[in-house]
């Protein structure tokens, strides 16, 4: 039986949430777990008074019902455990976590998966700007793990990540893998300008329509057929992405870059041949 | 009639006055250490049972980054390391802060004083940026506070050492500390720095490489400036880093700049950053060159150093050394952030980690250790880290048990790289540590050095700065928690917990000089700096508590 927490409360100013995770509650009563301390604002309060609790957290599942847009740091630092959010999620959805599965069935904002080191994140509405991204300042973001997003995101996705992957069926904003370090970012939308600025290593697929003028600063290599996009795409299959099946044997033009960091990574354009 | 107080039964250590943990009772009224109460019936206001315990004067750090620009830069562009570090909590007499190697404010107040630390000095102020450090110093409760003036790189100092001027470059020299409100002059890689804001990549390469545009050498602005503060009597003549810190071979750079002194009194700051044989970059010939450095400190009672310790870990990299900045951001690949202030000074902040497998970072650990263990006089050898650039200052505590416990020391050296014992002597090396030793580098040693009368001795007229430790066979244990801290006669902690927290004196020097030589000074600075003249003088109402230390007699 998963731990049920009903958001009731009515208020604009921000909740924050962070630490109240699967493996902490293992083994607590509901009232132990009511008192958890959460943040209104700069007000401190027990988690009681903003959630109504049901059921019982001993099967490491959290079910939170009710609109959490202003409820934050959902599932952060999280590391075992299933997390559902059902219906819309504040910012930093699963942030930092190093395993478990969170499941959003709706929209989230931004910093979904922020600096994650491993785990899984499906969101199945649009997520916000700066997805499996580095906190300020960090020199990593999202380091390992994989984060699905239905919807549209927003800018700076994959910004300073390290490893991982990071899927999205709609469009993405501007800036996609600024940074990046290695990992992987697909989008199968529009994607929006500049996708790959100084990015070292690793790979983003725009498979979309309409795609953005790769930067100067990237070489074209060659038009393929990857072997490895097949492989990939059916392991996203199989974890509940939808991918068209034309796309199993999309051609795509391969540039390098970015020339302006140490230029090894690609970014695989789905060749307007194709489309 | 401020709080009478006895402190009795405890094993005091107090050097500077020949006391090595004789039971001694002390007195302490208005602040201050005396024989015995000026009123004898008057009421005792606090007797504190320090049985058992260890006694010893407020610890004094002699050379840190505590404060001004660089420090505040450096905090800002660490949120990362914040995010993830102990977070100081507010209570009903503390502020609220953050930690990391960069403490904010606040928080490196009340860190000092839980080591039983009471005295701090910045090692490098910018004096265009002396207000802010003074503002800073405000908001650093639990210590006395000074800073060194930058001006190993000064346009004006380097003009008229060209022009071989002594007379103005005394009168500079005067004129900038007392504009500051300064309390020494700090030489950090004296003319390097101006190569590097001049051309790309730049920087002096020996100690009589010239400076360019200004034809002046490495040698001449030690040798010069040294004699100017040796002519103003300075309490603290000149606190000198040397050229080529961090490079392999650079300790003939070092041994060269001591003899630059030609006799004078000063001070070699961070000399483990300087002691490295070796040469052209190469990670192979990498090898500690203490030996002969510290025969050199052994034999010439001029000099004195301190260590700045490396102890394994993250940290951040903060210097007035610009081109050593550059030079770190580059070896580590991190981000990195570049100064130049004016006519005066430079800056380079990075993030760093030392790590004991790697064979530089463990032989400067090595090298640290073998500075404090083989220079013979411990009155001319003094506890620091260069916070935060070697460690924390919270590392004194485990620096401290590598000196008094050499088992300790070997074992931690068998987990570093292994030819750290090849290229250093520190696996030779038996020596332990006393208590009366650790409180002359702690204590009595930088006092002394600094010229500061009132402090770093338990005698009639000190400041009441006092620590009481609670013994313990691990002396990393009995340094890091002391029983209890009094400030100028007042308990501020007690067993970790904060009690009160003033806000403690600046400690600063006002040198004479001619006057008649101040309107050459004033033609200088009209004609390049961004502010005007009558705005660069740091106003006393700027300072907190002021304190003029006097000059050597």
């Amino acid at each position: 039986m998963p731990l049920t927490l009903t958001y009731q409360a009515e208020t604009s100013v921000p909740v924050e949430i962070e630490g109240l995770t699967p493996t902490w509650a293992r083994g607590k009563t509901l009232a132990q777990i009511g008192q958890f301390e959460i943040f209104h604002g700069n007000e401190r309060l027990p988690l009681a008074e903003m959630f109504s609790l049901g059921g019982s957290a001993d099967d490491l599942r959290f079910d939170f019902h009710g609109d959490l847009t202003g409820v934050h740091w959902i599932g952060a630092e999280m590391a075992d455990g299933e997390v559902h959010i059902h219906g819309p999620g504040g910012r930093h959805i699963g942030s930092q976590m190093s395993g478990g599965t969170i499941h959003v069935h709706g929209d989230a904002r931004g910093w979904v998966g922020a600096e994650m080191q491993g785990g899984f994140i499906h969101v199945h509405g649009s997520a916000g700007h700066l997805v499996g991204a580095a906190y300020r300042g960090s020199e990593k973001g999202m380091t390992g793990g994989t984060i699905l997003v239905d919807g549209h995101v927003g800018n700076e996705v994959g910004l300073t990540m390290r490893r991982g992957m990071i899927a999205v069926g709609g469009r993405a904003g501007d800036m996609l893998g600024f940074n990046m370090i290695a990992g992987t970012v697909l989008v199968f939308g529009e994607c929006g300008i500049r996708p790959g600025a100084g990015m070292r290593r690793g790979t983003l697929g725009l498979f979309g329509p309409n795609p953005p003028a790769i930067l100067p600063s990237f070489r074209f290599a060659c038009t393929a057929r990857p072997q490895v996009l097949p492989v990939m795409f059916n392991e996203l299959r199989r974890q509940g992405f939808t991918i068209d099946d034309e796309l199993l044997t999309a051609e795509c033009d391969v540039f390098n870059g970015d020339l302006v960091a140490l230029g090894r990574g690609e970014i695989l354009v789905r060749s307007a041949a194709a489309m | 009639m401020s709080d009478l107080i006895k402190i009795y039964g405890g094993s005091v250590y107090d050097p500077a006055n020949g006391i090595h943990g004789e039971v001694r009772d002390l007195w302490i009224e208005g602040g201050k250490i005396v024989a015995q109460a000026s009123d004898p019936s008057a009421p005792v206001n606090r007797t504190i049972d320090a049985s058992g315990m260890v006694v010893m004067p407020g610890g004094i750090d002699m050379h840190c980054h505590i404060a001004g620009p660089k420090v505040n830069v450096a905090r800002k562009m660490r949120p990362e390391e914040k995010r993830r570090a102990e977070r100081v909590k507010r209570t009903a007499i503390t502020h609220s802060g953050t930690m990391g190697s960069v403490p904010s404010t606040f928080a490196t107040g009340y860190k000092y004083a839980g080591l039983g630390y009471t005295t701090a000095f910045d090692a490098a102020i910018p004096p265009l940026a002396a207000r802010h450090a003074h503002e800073e110093f405000e908001d650093t409760p639990c210590l006395d506070k000074g800073f060194y003036v930058l001006m190993g790189n000064n346009h004006y100092l380097m003009k008229a050492i060209k022009d071989n001027e002594p007379q103005k470059l005394k009168a500079f020299v005067a004129w900038l500390l007392g504009s500051a409100k300064g309390f020494a002059p700090k030489l950090v890689n004296p003319g390097g720095v101006e190569v590097w804001k001049q051309k790309q990549a730049g920087n002096v390469h020996g100690i009589d490489s010239m400076v360019d545009h200004f034809d002046v050498t490495p040698r001449q602005i030690i040798s010069q400036v040294s004699q100017a503060a040796e002519a103003l009597r300075l309490p603290h003549p000149v606190h000198i880093h040397c050229n080529n810190l961090g490079m392999p071979g650079n300790w003939e750079t070092t041994l060269e700049s001591m003899k630059a002194l030609e006799g004078r009194r000063g001070h070699i700051t961070h000399i483990q950053f300087h002691s490295y044989g070796g040469g052209d970059g190469d990670e192979n010939t990498f090898n500690s060159k203490v030996v002969p450095l510290a025969a050199y400190v052994n034999s010439h009672p001029n000099v004195t150093v301190d260590v700045g310790q490396v102890l394994f870990g993250e940290t951040t990299s903060m210097t007035g050394d610009g081109p050593l900045g550059y030079f770190l951001s580059n070896v580590y690949g991190k981000k990195w952030f570049s100064g130049d202030t004016e006519m005066e000074s430079g800056c380079g902040i990075t993030p760093i980690k030392y790590k004991n497998k790697s064979l530089v970072h463990a032989l400067q650990w090595a090298i640290g250790l073998e500075w404090y263990l083989l220079v013979e006089d411990p009155w001319r050898v003094v506890m620091s880290t260069d916070h935060p650039n070697g460690a924390s200052f919270l590392a004194y505590p485990q620096i401290i048990r590598y000196l008094m416990d050499r088992t300790y020391r070997q074992d931690v050296l068998k987990t570093c790289h292994p030819l750290v014992g090849k290229r250093s002597t520190l696996a030779d090396i038996d020596r332990e540590y006393t208590l009366s030793e650790i409180a002359i580098i702690t204590r009595a040693g930088p006092a002394k050095i600094l010229g500061l009368k009132n402090k770093g001795h338990l005698g009639p007229g000190a400041d009441a700065d006092i620590t009481v430790y609670t013994p313990h066979e691990n002396k990393e244990i009995m340094f890091e928690m002391p029983r209890l801290v009094i400030k100028a006669g007042r308990v501020i902690v007690e067993e970790g917990e904060m009690r009160e927290s003033p806000v403690g004196k600046t400690l600063y020097v006002a040198p004479e000089y001619d006057l008649e030589l101040e309107p050459d000074i004033q033609d200088w600075f009209e004609k390049y700096y961004s502010i005007r003249w009558r705005n660069y003088p740091v106003d006393l109402s700027y300072m907190h508590d002021p304190e003029v230390v006097g000059m050597r007699s």
